[in-house]
């Protein structure tokens, strides 16, 4: 009897979440537009049953569903109704939101994605600066099957390689947008080309795709509002100063020379020293990568003032950056007021009303510790008449 | 009952006992007003050792100065094994075990010979439990080679080996085997009781009494067998208790626990390094052939947000077109791959060719490309498959494959937690059986640290100096420490 009765509540409680793989849309990237009122929505459903024309096996070609509403569930719902499948949302990787979301607040559309019980907090957040967000999931790339693998690898890969971090996760937007004397920064992301052609199976068949995507400079918040987008170089300074950096390319200016520097050692520490002092200490050691005219580099004082060139850009830009953010953004992206707001909770108290005037006050020293340990594999600058060999 | 004084009369009864079955022979021989009576069955004894030893001797040793001509054959006879019975009931176990029996006129005793033919394979490589290294003999169904086998591994006059007899009828001789001063009296005292309550009309192979001999009911077997005479004396000299059956070549090994079958007797002779490795593999396919279907089914029908992105799309769509649901693919294969393994074994060796093209093609390529199933499944199953096949003891992998399905079961109805769940009912289930004192997932639970250097970990022999404690405790010490 007491058998009987474990077997019938496992079966009476059971299959509560049942779905089948085939019966499921899943859901890889959505974006949010917004007209006058209206919320615009699209998903990308990643196994689309196109995919079972193609031979190849596990390629998936994407279809998009778009639906509007006054809400983000109203236009889920239109969406829902035209997929015949179940809408699948775990697997999100890539939220693209308009530009008119990110100026209006972007809390009121996070409710919903947090709130989903499929939805996971480990998604990429970006923003489309001009182009409409919708356009992003069309585009179709040429090296990975579907737009929102393209995504994800382009940011993944400059993680790696150039710049980038975490900042792009959605979970760490949330994050600095709740927490207490930090503003949030994200990634925009743009079209390079013409959307009509580039959302055809045609743009793959050309060696050079005519559309494609590609990361575009952090867009600076305030609590949840955008600000302003900052310029190539800033982004590339926030990020050197976030230790997003693994490897990073910095052009100098020297004797009339272009010289690259090719780092994959910089560290930053921010400390507080006082009250009002913050201390941003860089330490840089990086090689030669390239020069374009002459410089006698097998002399160690042309190396030395080199360094001291490279030491001086770099804390002119973060200088030109921390002025930037005090009056021109008005955006604490770098958490100092969290820093104050942790180590003097007092003073913090005192000065949270005022942030904005007593942030343009704060006093910001900026270090530089730069260091060049190698020419590279030539020793010499070339130069007619002299042989390159060591 | 007594035997009779007259010859006649003794072979009158005795045919009447085997109903005038065609293979009894007697024969009379009269020696002046006495009569000899030589009495065998031809197809259990060896005819030419009788007429060569025994009537030879009877009709040539004619020496009439003793009193008696009983006397006389017992002390004449050309034979090593004779001995004098006086009750009429022993008459036929005797004759159906090969004896020869002589009787005389006016006198109330026999005389009895081994006469024994051989009526068994000789002694042929193992074939169940093939191994790579170690002694290619196993046992066969002569008793007395079984129990030489053994006797010539261990030559210590500490080794028993006490007899009981089986079954109404068939009185098969079963004999419990194990090295007096190490092997824990409690057990082997335990295991004969049980074996003495054993009132059954036949027992014709060890697997009959393996029930007899466990208390709780499992799926898993709680008793090994083996027809490996080195793992049997490797068992003897841990303190395990052997129990051998007449007419069988598989032998069993008892107390046994649950790391056993992990073991193969041929872990005891290679590299230790290299067989806590190859240990270790045995877990981890112990585990997949177990759970991997449950964990399939589970994840792609309740748990999808715990796949990749990459590997689930590419499962959705290899599920496109699939008509049936995926617990019921996998159950369907796991099936059929079970019935195709067992025709395998019941088949004569030319029906495997075709077996093996219908199952590899059909079962596999045909029935993926008609999208009958997808191919992730065949996958699954082939793994699990494979996986099972690992381990050597067929009870074993059977048992595995009913816990399996347990466990496709309750992940089909609660997704992940209806797997853990069964996990956790699997190994409560283990812990809590017990067998003649010994915990089944000892040493390991109860926790026995020292008796683990020979589990999953192996360590050099020169390193294990005592026996494992929950096997016996008497006599602990295997080995002198050797100083370098």
């Amino acid at each position: 009897m007491k058998k009987l009765l474990l077997i019938i509540c496992l079966i009476l409680c059971g299959c509560t979440d049942y779905a089948e793989l085939n019966n499921l849309s899943i859901v890889t990237a959505m974006s949010i537009d917004k007209d006058e009122d209206n919320y615009k929505l699209s998903v990308l459903i990643a196994n689309s049953p196109k995919a079972q024309t193609t031979s190849k096996e596990g390629e998936a070609k994407t279809t998009v569903y778009e639906g509007t509403g006054k809400t983000i569930a109203e236009a889920i719902k239109v969406i829902d109704k035209k997929s015949p499948k179940q809408l699948y949302f775990s697997h999100i990787n890539v939220v693209i939101i308009s530009k008119e979301i990110g100026k209006e607040g972007f809390l009121k559309t996070a409710d919903w994605l947090i709130r989903h019980p499929q939805t996971r907090d480990k998604f990429y957040l970006m923003q489309v600066d001009d182009d409409k967000a919708s356009d992003i999931l069309k585009i179709i790339s040429p090296l990975e099957s579907f737009p929102s693998q393209s995504i994800a690898t382009l940011i993944e890969s400059s993680q790696n390689a150039k710049s980038t971090g975490d900042t792009a996760s959605y979970s760490n937007f949330i994050g600095r947008v709740l927490e207490t004397g930090y503003e949030p920064m994200m990634y925009t992301i743009k079209i390079n080309g013409d959307v009509k052609k580039g959302s055809k199976q045609s743009n793959l068949e050309t060696a050079m795709p005519n559309t494609y995507l590609s990361l575009g400079p952090l867009a600076i918040y305030k609590n949840d509002k955008l600000i302003d987008t900052s310029t190539n170089k800033e982004t590339e300074t926030i990020q050197i100063i976030n230790n997003e950096i693994k490897e990073l390319i910095y052009k100098i200016k020297y004797k009339n020379n272009n010289i690259n520097i090719f780092s994959n050692n910089i560290k930053t520490n921010i400390d507080i020293e006082n009250k009002s002092t913050i201390e941003i200490k860089v330490k840089a050691k990086g090689s030669i990568y390239e020069i374009d005219d002459y410089l006698n580099i097998r002399e160690l004082k042309e190396i030395n003032n080199l360094e001291k060139a490279w030491n001086k850009s770099i804390k002119k830009d973060i200088e030109k950056l921390i002025n930037n953010l005090k009056y021109k953004y008005q955006s604490d992206i770098f958490g100092f007021g969290n820093m104050i707001y942790k180590n003097y909770p007092d003073r913090w108290k005192q000065i949270k009303n005022n942030w904005n005037e007593q942030f343009k006050d704060l006093n910001i020293k900026v270090k530089v510790n730069t260091k060049i340990t190698s020419t590279g594999n030539l020793t010499k600058t070339l130069k007619e008449g002299e042989s390159w060999k060591k | 009952m007594e035997i009779d004084k007259s010859v006649k009369k003794v072979i009158k009864k005795i045919k009447e006992r085997y109903g005038n079955s065609s293979d009894l022979n007697t024969r009379i021989i009269k020696k002046k007003d006495k009569e000899i009576g030589i009495l065998f069955l031809e197809s259990a004894s060896s005819t030419s050792t009788i007429s060569d030893f025994i009537t030879k001797s009877v009709i040539v040793e004619n020496k009439p100065l003793l009193k008696t001509i009983f006397n006389n054959l017992k002390n004449t006879l050309y034979t090593s094994q004779l001995f004098i019975i006086d009750n009429f009931d022993d008459f036929p176990y005797y004759l159906s075990s090969g004896f020869t029996i002589i009787v005389t006129t006016n006198s109330k005793k026999a005389i009895i010979m081994e006469t024994r033919a051989e009526l068994d394979r000789g002694i042929t490589e193992a074939t169940s439990e093939p191994t790579l290294r170690g002694s290619k003999d196993s046992f066969t169904e002569s008793h007395s080679k079984n129990l030489g086998l053994i006797r010539k591994r261990i030559k210590d006059e500490n080794l028993w080996f006490e007899e009981l007899k089986l079954g109404r009828r068939t009185k098969t001789r079963a004999t419990i085997s194990y090295i007096k001063d190490i092997a824990d009296q409690n057990k082997i005292n335990q295991i004969k009781e049980r074996l003495k309550k054993i009132d059954i009309d036949g027992i014709l192979d060890s697997g009959n009494i393996r029930d007899y001999l466990t208390k709780q009911k499992s799926i898993f077997p709680q008793i090994k067998s083996s027809e490996r005479p080195d793992l049997a004396c490797q068992e003897l000299l841990n303190g395990k208790i052997i129990i051998l059956i007449e007419n069988c070549p598989f032998i069993l090994i008892l107390p046994t626990v649950f790391l056993d079958y992990i073991k193969s007797p041929e872990d005891q002779n290679q590299k230790s390094i290299n067989i806590t490795f190859t240990r270790i593999l045995r877990f981890i396919a112990l585990i997949i052939t177990i759970i991997t279907p449950a964990l399939y089914i589970a994840i792609v029908t309740y748990d999808q947000n715990t796949i990749p992105d990459k590997l689930l799309i590419s499962l959705a769509v290899q599920r496109e077109g699939v008509p049936f649901p995926t617990f019921l693919e996998i159950i369907i294969f796991m099936t059929i791959f079970d019935i195709l393994r067992e025709s395998d074994i019941r088949s004569p060796a030319n029906a495997t060719t075709a077996m093996s093209i219908v199952g590899a093609l059909v079962l596999g390529q045909s029935a993926v490309d008609a999208s009958i199933v997808s191919p992730v499944t065949i996958i699954v199953v082939a793994i699990t498959s494979i996986c099972s096949l690992i381990f050597q003891d067929t009870d074993f992998i059977n048992s595995i494959r009913l816990w399996r399905f347990l466990f496709i079961l309750s992940s089909s109805l609660l997704g992940l937690i209806g797997m853990l769940s069964m996990s956790l009912i699997w190994i409560t289930k283990m812990a809590t059986l017990e067998n003649i004192n010994t915990s089944y997932l000892s040493p390991i639970s109860p926790l026995e640290l020292s008796a683990n250097k020979d589990t999953i970990l192996k360590l050099p022999t020169p390193r294990i100096f005592k026996r494992p404690k929950y096997i016996s405790d008497k006599n602990q010490t295997k080995q002198r420490r050797i100083n370098k």
